[in-house]
C-alpha cells in the first residue's frame, strides 16, 4: 500500500517562521525609531516553571515569562546576542544554508557580538527556540551527531541545488543520515505500516539485513542511544504525515526505558517546544519482565543504575502502567540486558522470534 | 641604716639629667625627634600665645656630614613669635622648672620643661652652650650663649649681646648627638602632620640631607585662643586644694617697698603722702574698685594706725584671730608690738577672713567653675560640711574628705570647654584640603564633652579619593594639635575606626581614605608616659564614634552618587556598543533598508530606571 504524504508540510513551515521573525524584528524596529527601548517576552526556562502536562503528555513551560529588556544593562548582552541570532537565523534560512551549534558561536563574531564560549551561544539559542517556540532545526542549526534510516520511503529534497530531486529511503543499505537535508525533504511516498526505532547501529545493520523492513513493512530508524532532535522530529513526522506507528526497541535497563520516554514525551530540557514528541510511540522492549520470560544472560546492575530507578520513579510520567511496573522490577532484579542477549539463541532469532511477538503485543498497548 | 650615711638634696638639673630617659631623651634617634619637637611645639605655643600668625623654621645640620651616625647635629629653631624678655631669657633657658605655662588652658606642651631638657640634654652629649637670640620689641634683640650648671641649676652665661633689628621672635641653637638615619623619617612625619593640623602656621625643615620641606599656611586667621579658667571640682585632689588655700591671695601679704607702692596706685595717691586717717578715708571711698591684697594691707593699717612711712619700717609678724590681736616688729624701735583688734570693725571681718580663708559655699562658688549658691549648698548637705565652714580651718582629715566629695558629687555642671582650643571646622578642612586634594572632604567639630572633670572636643575630617593613594585607610591622630605619631595600635580612635563596619558606608578593600582625629583637652588620657596613645575612656570613644558616624555617613552618600554616576557611564557606554548592533539587526530581520534613528538614545542621559 503506497500512501500520500502532505505536500509542502516542511515548506509551510519554513514561511511560518520566517514570517515570526519579521515580525519581531519590525516590532524592535518601531521601537528603537520612536527611541523606545525594545524588550520582549521569553518563557521561563527555570525549573519552577517546568510543569508536566497530562494531556499533551509531555513536559511543557507554565506561564512564567521573564522580560528581556535592552534598557537593563544586565540584559543588554544577551538582548544583543539574541537579535542576532534572529537575524542569523533569518539569513540561514532566507538562504537555505545549514549550521550547527559550534558554527553559530564562531560566526557570532564576524558580527561584533562576543559569547564568552560556546554554552553561552548554546544557551541562546535555546532562548530562540523558546520565543519561536520551533526547535533549532527549523532556523537551520543542526546537532552534530547523526543516527541513520533505512525503508521504502521516497523523499523529495527541497536544499538548494536538489530540488525536485527524489531519493528512496531503501536504496543505500546502510541507511541515511538523518541530516538537514533529509529533515526538510517532503515525504512523496511509502509502502511502510509501522516505524522501529532501536537503540543501537549493530542492530540497526542485522535488522537491515534481515530484511525487517520488507518482512514487517517497516522504517527502522538508529537513534543512536539518547535519540538526536533531529531523529525525533523525523520521528514526529512520520508518524504525523504518514500516520504510522512507531515501536521502540532499546536494551533491557533503565537507561534503554528512557530513551522511549524521551522519544514519547520529551524531555524537561525541551519543554519549551512542542514538535518533538511522539506521545503514540509504544516501547516494546526490551522489559525487564523479558528478561525473565526470554531468560536472557544479564549483566548485574551498577549503583549509580539503581539510583536512576528511584529518581525515575519519581517523575510523573513513571507514575502508571508498564512504565511504572518495569521501573519496579529493575529494582527488584537489579540485573539488566542488552539487545545482544538474545544472540545466546542464535544471530537471527530477535528478528524470528522476539519482534514478531512484540509487534504484535505493541498493538494492544 | 648607717649613722654615716650623708642625705644630699638635689637640684631639679640634676634629678632630670640623671633620670632623662623619662622625658624622652633616652638615645640618639628618640632625643632628636624629642628635641624637635619641643622646640617646634614651644614657639606654635608661643605665636598662639601671643596672637601671632606662626612662622616657624627649623634646620637640623651635622657638625661633621662625614661621621656616621649617631653624630653631633645643630638644632636651630627660629619663630616671629613674642620673644622672651631679656632677663628672662637666662632662667627660661637655663634653669630645670622655670615655666609660663601653670595654668589650666590648652597647650601643647604642659610647663615647658621640654626645651630646657633638649638644652640639657645637648650640653651633656656635646659640652657646647645654647645659643639663644630673642627680640620682644622690633627694635633690639638679645644674644646669649649659655650652659647649664647642673647642680646648682642656674645658667652660665659665656656672651651677652644686643644687637639691632626689626623683627620679633625667638631663636634657640643647640648642638646635640642625635641620629638623623633612624630619626629623620619620624622628624619628617612630625613636621608634615604638624604643619596638617595647624593650617594658619607656616612651617618649614632644611634636613641635614639637603631637602627642604615648605608647607606654607593656608588661612590667614587665627583660631579663637583659649582662656585661663578655674577648674572643675571634678578634676581636682588634695594637694591642688591644698595650693589654692595657701595661694597668696588668701594670706596676709608681705607689706614690702613693692605692696605699698600697689597700695598707693590703687587709692591713687602714688606721688601724695597722705596721713593715716586721711589714707583711710581714701580707702573707704575707693573700697569697692580695691584687690583683695589692698584690702588686707588696708585692714592692717587700719589697726596699726600708721601711714606709709611708717609701715615701710615694719613687718607683720603674728595675726591672733582667738586672741584679737595683731603683733608686729617694728624695725625702728627694734621689738615686737601687740595690738588689739575690734571685733565688730568691717576691717576685723577682712581680716579674719583672709586668715581663716572663705566659708565653703563661698570657696566653691568664687574658686571653681560653673558652681552657683544653690548647686554649692547642696554639696556642703552631701558631703556633710557646715557651708559657713571657713576653708583656712580645715583639718588635714577634713581636707581629704572635701576632695573625695567634691571628685564623687554628681550635680556639679559639665566643664566650661571655654579653656580649650580646638582648631574649629573651617580651617581643619582647608588645611586637609590642601594636603590630600581629595574628592570628597567632610569635618566636623563635636559639642564639648567631658571626663572625669577635664572637658575635651572632638574635632575630625574624612578624605576620600582624589590624590590619596589608596593603599588602604590612614589615619592621622592629634591631641591638643600634636601629632601622635608612635603606639598606634592601642590608641582609642584606631579602635573606634576598626570597629566600624566600613562596608555598611560603601567603602571596600584598601580604600584611598584619610581621617583626621583631633583630641582637644585641658589634660588628655594618654595610655603611657611616651603620651602616644590616647586611653579608650567611655565619654571619650562615644564622641569619637558619634563624630565618626556623622562622617562616614556623609561619605556613604557621597559614594552611592559616585556610584550612581559611575553606572550612568558605564551604561552609557554599554548602550552605544550594543544598540547600533540590535539597530542593524532588527533592519534586516524587518526587511527596511534604513536603520531606525536610534541615535538619541546614546546621545541623551538615559533615564535611571533599572528593571528587575
Amino acid at each position: 500500500m503506497k500512501k500520500k504524504a502532505k505536500k509542502k508540510a516542511a515548506e509551510d513551515k519554513q514561511n511560518t517562521l520566517a514570517e515570526l521573525l519579521k515580525k519581531h524584528g519590525a516590532q524592535i524596529y518601531d521601537d528603537l525609531d520612536k527611541g523606545n527601548f525594545p524588550k520582549f517576552s521569553i518563557p521561563s526556562r527555570s525549573v519552577s516553571n517546568i510543569v508536566y502536562d497530562k494531556k499533551i503528555r509531555q513536559y511543557i513551560l507554565g506561564s512564567n515569562t521573564a522580560v528581556r529588556s535592552s534598557r537593563n544593562t544586565s540584559q543588554l548582552r544577551a538582548f544583543t546576542q539574541l537579535m542576532w541570532l534572529a537575524f542569523f537565523a533569518n539569513r540561514l534560512t532566507g538562504q537555505k544554508k545549514s549550521s550547527t551549534l559550534r558554527d553559530v558561536y564562531y560566526s557570532s563574531q564576524a558580527f561584533a557580538v562576543d559569547f564568552e564560549d560556546q554554552s553561552e551561544s548554546d544557551n541562546i539559542i535555546v532562548d530562540l527556540e523558546a520565543v519561536l517556540s520551533s526547535p533549532r532545526e527549523s532556523f537551520h542549526v543542526f546537532p552534530e551527531e547523526r543516527s541513520s534510516v533505512f525503508g521504502d520511503l521516497t523523499i523529495e529534497y527541497t536544499v538548494p541545488g536538489y530540488e525536485g530531486k527524489k531519493t528512496n529511503l531503501s536504496d543505500h543499505p546502510d541507511g541515511y543520515a538523518i541530516g538537514p537535508s533529509l529533515t526538510s525533504s517532503e515525504f512523496t511516498e511509502t509502502s511502510a505500516e509501522v516505524v522501529i526505532a532501536i537503540e543501537k547501529g549493530g542492530l540497526f545493520t542485522r535488522f537491515v539485513e534481515e530484511q525487517v523492513d520488507k518482512k514487517f513493512k517497516a522504517i527502522i530508524v538508529d537513534t543512536g542511544g539518547q535519540a538526536p532532535r533531529s531523529t525525533r522530529t523525523l520521528l514526529k513526522r512520520l508518524h504525523d504525515e504518514l500516520s504510522l506507528p512507531v515501536v521502540i526497541l532499546t536494551d533491557g535497563d533503565v537507561y534503554g526505558e528512557h530513551i522511549a520516554m524521551v522519544i514519547k514525551s520529551g524531555s524537561a530540557n525541551a519543554a519549551h517546544l512542542r514538535e518533538l514528541t511522539v506521545p503514540d510511540a509504544k516501547w516494546v522492549g526490551v522489559w525487564a519482565t523479558d528478561i525473565e520470560k526470554y531468560k536472557l544472560p544479564t549483566i548485574p546492575m551498577t549503583e549509580s543504575d539503581i539510583k536512576r530507578c528511584h529518581d525515575l520513579l519519581k517523575d510523573p510520567r513513571y507514575q502508571e502502567g508498564l512504565w511504572k511496573k518495569e521501573l519496579e522490577v529493575f529494582i527488584k532484579i537489579k540485573r539488566k540486558a542488552e539487545l545482544e542477549a538474545f544472540s545466546k539463541y542464535g544471530l537471527t532469532n530477535i528478528t524470528d522470534k522476539y519482534l514478531p511477538q512484540k509487534l504484535e503485543i505493541a498493538k494492544s498497548l | 641604716m648607717s649613722s654615716k650615711e650623708t642625705f644630699n638634696q638635689i637640684s631639679p638639673s640634676e634629678f632630670f639629667y640623671r633620670n632623662r630617659d623619662l622625658a624622652g631623651f633616652s638615645n640618639p634617634t628618640r632625643s632628636l625627634y624629642t628635641a624637635v619637637r619641643e622646640f617646634v611645639e614651644n614657639s606654635l605655643d608661643a605665636c598662639d600665645h601671643g596672637g601671632i600668625l606662626p612662622d616657624v623654621h627649623m634646620s637640623i645640620k651635622a657638625v661633621d656630614a662625614e661621621k656616621p651616625d649617631p653624630k653631633q647635629y645643630i638644632l636651630k629653631v627660629t619663630d616671629n613669635g613674642p620673644g622672651i624678655e631679656s632677663k628672662h631669657v637666662p632662667l627660661a633657658f637655663g634653669t630645670v622648672l622655670y615655666g609660663s605655662k601653670f595654668g589650666l588652658k590648652q597647650a601643647r606642651g604642659m610647663f615647658g620643661l621640654g626645651a630646657t631638657m633638649a638644652i640639657l640634654y645637648g650640653q651633656i652629649t656635646t659640652n657646647k652652650p645654647v645659643i639663644v637670640k630673642s627680640g620682644t620689641d622690633g627694635k633690639i634683640q638679645d644674644e646669649y650663649e649659655m650652659l647649664l650648671d647642673i647642680q646648682k641649676n642656674k645658667p652660665v652665661i659665656l656672651k651677652h649681646e644686643t644687637k639691632e633689628t626689626a623683627k620679633t621672635g625667638l631663636s634657640v641653637s643647640i648642638c646635640l648627638e642625635g641620629d638623623y638615619a633612624k630619626a629623620g623619617s619620624k622628624i619628617r612625619d612630625y613636621v608634615y602632620q604638624t604643619s596638617l593640623i595647624t593650617p594658619y602656621a607656616t612651617i618649614t625643615f632644611d634636613d641635614p640631607k639637603g631637602e627642604k620641606y615648605r608647607y606654607t599656611k593656608v588661612i590667614r586667621t587665627m583660631p579663637p585662643s583659649p582662656t585661663i579658667i578655674r577648674p572643675h571640682p571634678h578634676g581636682i585632689d588634695v594637694e591642688t586644694i591644698r595650693r589654692m588655700l595657701s595661694d597668696t591671695n588668701y594670706q596676709i601679704p608681705t607689706v614690702d617697698d613693692k605692696m605699698i607702692s600697689k597700695v598707693r596706685k590703687e587709692l591713687g595717691i602714688s606721688n601724695k603722702n597722705l596721713n593715716h586717717s586721711e589714707i583711710m578715708n581714701k580707702a573707704q571711698k575707693k573700697w569697692k574698685t580695691l584687690t583683695r591684697p589692698v584690702r588686707v594691707v588696708i585692714a592692717v593699717m587700719s589697726f596699726l594706725k600708721m601711714d606709709f612711712e611708717k609701715l615701710s619700717k615694719t613687718t607683720i609678724e603674728d595675726v591672733d584671730i582667738g586672741n584679737k590681736k595683731l603683733t608686729y616688729w617694728d624695725f625702728g624701735e627694734s621689738q615686737s608690738i601687740s595690738v588689739d583688734m575690734d571685733p565688730e570693725s568691717e576691717y576685723y571681718k577682712q581680716i579674719a577672713n583672709t586668715v581663716q580663708g572663705e566659708t565653703l559655699t563661698s570657696f566653691l562658688t568664687k574658686r571653681f567653675q560653673r558652681v552657683g549658691n544653690t548647686t554649692a549648698q547642696k554639696f556642703a548637705e552631701y558631703s556633710k560640711f557646715k557651708p559657713e565652714q571657713r576653708i583656712g580651718t580645715m583639718t588635714n582629715q577634713e581636707l581629704v574628705k572635701l576632695t573625695d566629695s567634691l571628685q564623687s558629687f554628681d550635680d556639679f555642671m559639665a566643664p566650661d570647654p571655654s579653656c580649650l582650643a580646638p582648631l574649629g571646622e573651617s580651617p581643619l578642612e582647608k588645611g586637609m584640603q590642601r594636603f590630600f586634594e581629595p574628592d570628597f572632604l567632610a569635618v566636623v567639630q563635636r559639642g564639648a564633652s567631658a571626663y572625669s572633670g577635664f572637658p575635651f572636643v572632638i574635632e575630625m575630617g574624612i578624605a576620600y579619593g582624589g590624590k590619596i593613594s589608596s593603599r588602604g585607610m590612614k589615619v592621622y591622630r592629634f591631641a591638643n594639635r600634636i601629632p601622635l605619631l608612635y603606639d598606634e595600635g592601642s590608641d582609642v580612635v584606631l579602635k573606634v575606626v576598626n570597629d566600624t563596619d566600613w562596608s555598611r558606608y560603601k567603602i571596600k578593600g584598601d580604600p584611598p581614605l584619610v581621617i583626621v582625629s583631633h583630641i582637644c583637652s585641658t589634660r588628655v588620657p594618654y595610655k603611657t608616659v611616651g603620651k602616644e596613645n590616647v586611653a579608650d575612656r567611655p565619654e571619650i570613644e562615644r564622641e569619637l564614634k558619634l563624630a565618626l558616624l556623622s562622617l562616614s555617613r556623609k561619605l556613604s552618600s557621597f559614594m552611592s552618587k559616585r556610584g550612581q554616576a559611575e553606572a550612568a557611564i558605564k551604561r552609557k557606554n554599554l548602550y552605544s556598543k550594543y544598540i547600533p548592533l540590535i539597530a542593524q539587526f532588527c533592519t534586516e530581520l524587518a526587511g527596511k533598508k534604513k536603520e531606525p534613528n536610534y541615535k538619541k538614545m546614546i546621545t541623551e542621559e538615559p533615564i535611571v530606571e533599572e528593571e528587575s
